[in-house]
């Protein structure tokens, strides 16, 4: 859930793996663990793909892709963003999966992603034979900005982000999401990644509240 | 620019602070002003403790539930009049529901209020009118406003037909978009009450949408995800026949299968369609039909 986590790599065309731990409370399960796996692949100068799996102790897992189609600008970098992502509410019994089409742009100190998602909902187990139709929810405008303090080829960085699309999931426009992370290379192949995140309810209802947070911990390698 | 984006904050921020201005608590954003809802179920529970649960009486077999929602009464409260009258003029209306946003914003509580008092109650029946709070109904601290005149937001009410046949109806508090521990903790038990009991239908009331299906919720918020599934999963675990909501302003309904998820039309004066909901409570699933007030 930290987009922190994203680590599109700018600045960099290597190949590179990343195992995530973390603590995590929301209002709806309580306290729980989350496990994170994922891959970057820079597959040529303008196309690199990220792959990630969550595990969660909430019965709560997400497994995505990443496709970002990119090119050089003057400053900077545009990109496509494309997603597809499912999640698995394993614990209330339903599945949605979530595609994400949106125009990316990242420099040094910022990266800006705007677009768009559909959701399709369905329990699980599916009951053809049932009457219910599967829902879907078509239009839903999502957004992320997160700004470091330091260039992305720096060994050390921190950031601010405020998005409603992680790497794990993908919430509704109104529903926010909040994030600092760092991240320190320990050497040309290790880096240690270290996020927390906030996720209040209400903001739009004008009536915000604390939701939920999540506190992780991981490293990533470098090929 | 920058002194546009500044000049803008600046206005924005002093608005908020002035209802008649722009009636939206803008700083609730950042943080709401009234109390959070594990506090709000205190207040719920403290007077539902003290004065029971509900329990109406129907006439008949077949009786028939009035449903309105997001009425935001401010200077006019024309259609909220029009529905209490239609509902007291039916004679096959022991209940009625108010699902939310009573008022726009503060200073109108009272205002609000006063059509359910001063409108002459039919002296040939009983009826009761039950609400639960919306977003709009906590801005600006409004919470206090609200439990003076409406009591509770999270309780639940039974209507008992003349054969002793039983629907219950469930009211929740979801005025920033959750449930919270305690008021899920209270659901839960409730709903596992409400399997022992035979009830002939359970109909959950309250104001925050389950999804975002269409463009009309461009200006509405859900729950969060995680506690969409969970509120969808307890719901459907215990056959809840009919989920009843507002917020959106636009009607849709919703097949789950089992349960059926409606969000009625807002009955706001200042809407283009306003529109409110009849039930009718019978042996036959819920049947419901829409009227302009």
């Amino acid at each position: 859930m930290l987009p922190m986590m994203a680590q599109v790599q700018y600045g960099t065309e290597q190949y590179a793996v990343r195992a995530y731990a973390g603590y995590a409370h929301n209002t709806t399960y309580g306290s729980y663990g989350v496990f994170d796996a994922g891959g970057f692949m820079p597959i040529n100068q303008h196309f690199e793909m990220q792959a990630d799996l969550r595990l969660s102790t909430a019965g709560n897992h997400a497994l995505g892709v990443q496709l970002r189609p990119k090119f050089a600008v003057p400053v900077g970098e545009m990109f496509i963003d494309v997603r597809l992502l499912s999640n698995l509410y394993k614990r209330d019994g339903y599945n949605d999966l979530t595609q994400f089409i949106g125009v990316g742009y990242r420099m040094d100190h910022v990266t800006a992603i705007l677009g768009m998602s559909t959701r399709l909902i369905m329990e699980t187990p599916y009951d053809w034979h049932g009457t219910q139709s599967m829902i879907v929810e078509p239009y839903n405008i999502c957004y992320k900005i997160e700004v470091f303090i330091r260039e992305h080829t720096s060994p050390w960085n921190i950031s601010l982000c405020a998005t409603n699309m992680t790497d794990y999931q993908i919430e509704r426009v109104w529903q926010p999401v909040f994030s600092v992370g760092g991240w320190y290379d320990i050497d040309s192949h290790w880096r240690v990644n270290l996020a927390a995140l906030c996720k209040p309810t209400g903001m739009f209802h004008l009536n915000a509240k604390y939701y939920g947070a999540e506190l992780r911990a991981g490293f990533n390698y470098n090929f | 620019m920058k002194k546009t984006i500044i000049l803008s904050s600046i206005i924005a921020l002093l608005c908020s602070c002035n209802p008649d201005t722009w009636n939206l608590d803008v700083t609730g954003m950042f943080s709401g002003s009234s109390a959070g809802i594990d506090e709000r179920i205190e207040d719920s529970f403290d007077y539902n403790n003290q004065h029971g649960m509900p329990h109406l009486y129907a006439t008949a077999e077949s009786y028939k539930v009035y449903v309105a929602t997001d009425t935001h009464v401010d200077r006019s409260r024309e259609n909220w009049e029009k529905f209490i009258q239609a509902y007291r003029a039916d004679m096959s209306c022991p209940l009625a529901l108010h699902l939310g946003d009573l008022v726009n914003a503060q200073n109108h509580w009272d205002y609000m209020r006063r059509p359910v008092d001063s409108i002459p109650a039919n002296p040939l029946k009983k009826d009761t009118l039950l609400a639960v709070a919306g977003n709009h109904d906590l801005y600006f601290n409004q919470w206090k406003e609200y439990v003076r005149l409406w009591k509770t937001s999270t309780y639940y009410a039974i209507v008992e037909t003349p054969t002793g046949k039983q629907d219950l109806y469930i009211f929740l508090d979801t005025g920033e978009g959750i449930l919270g521990k305690k008021q899920t903790e209270w659901l839960k038990t409730t709903l596992n009450w409400a399997d022992t009991q035979a009830f002939r239908h359970i109909v959950v009331c309250t104001h925050t949408h389950l999804f975002k299906l269409d463009s009309s919720q461009g200006h509405t918020s859900n729950m969060p995800l995680e506690e969409t599934y969970a509120l969808l999963h307890l719901l459907k675990q215990h056959k809840v026949e009919l989920f009843l909501c507002g917020h959106d302003h636009s009607r849709e309904v919703t097949n789950l299968g089992t349960m059926t998820s409606i969000i009625v039309d807002a009955l706001f004066d200042r809407e283009p369609q306003p529109a409110y909901l009849i039930a009718t409570m019978d042996e036959n699933p819920i049947a419901y039909r829409f009227v302009k007030p």
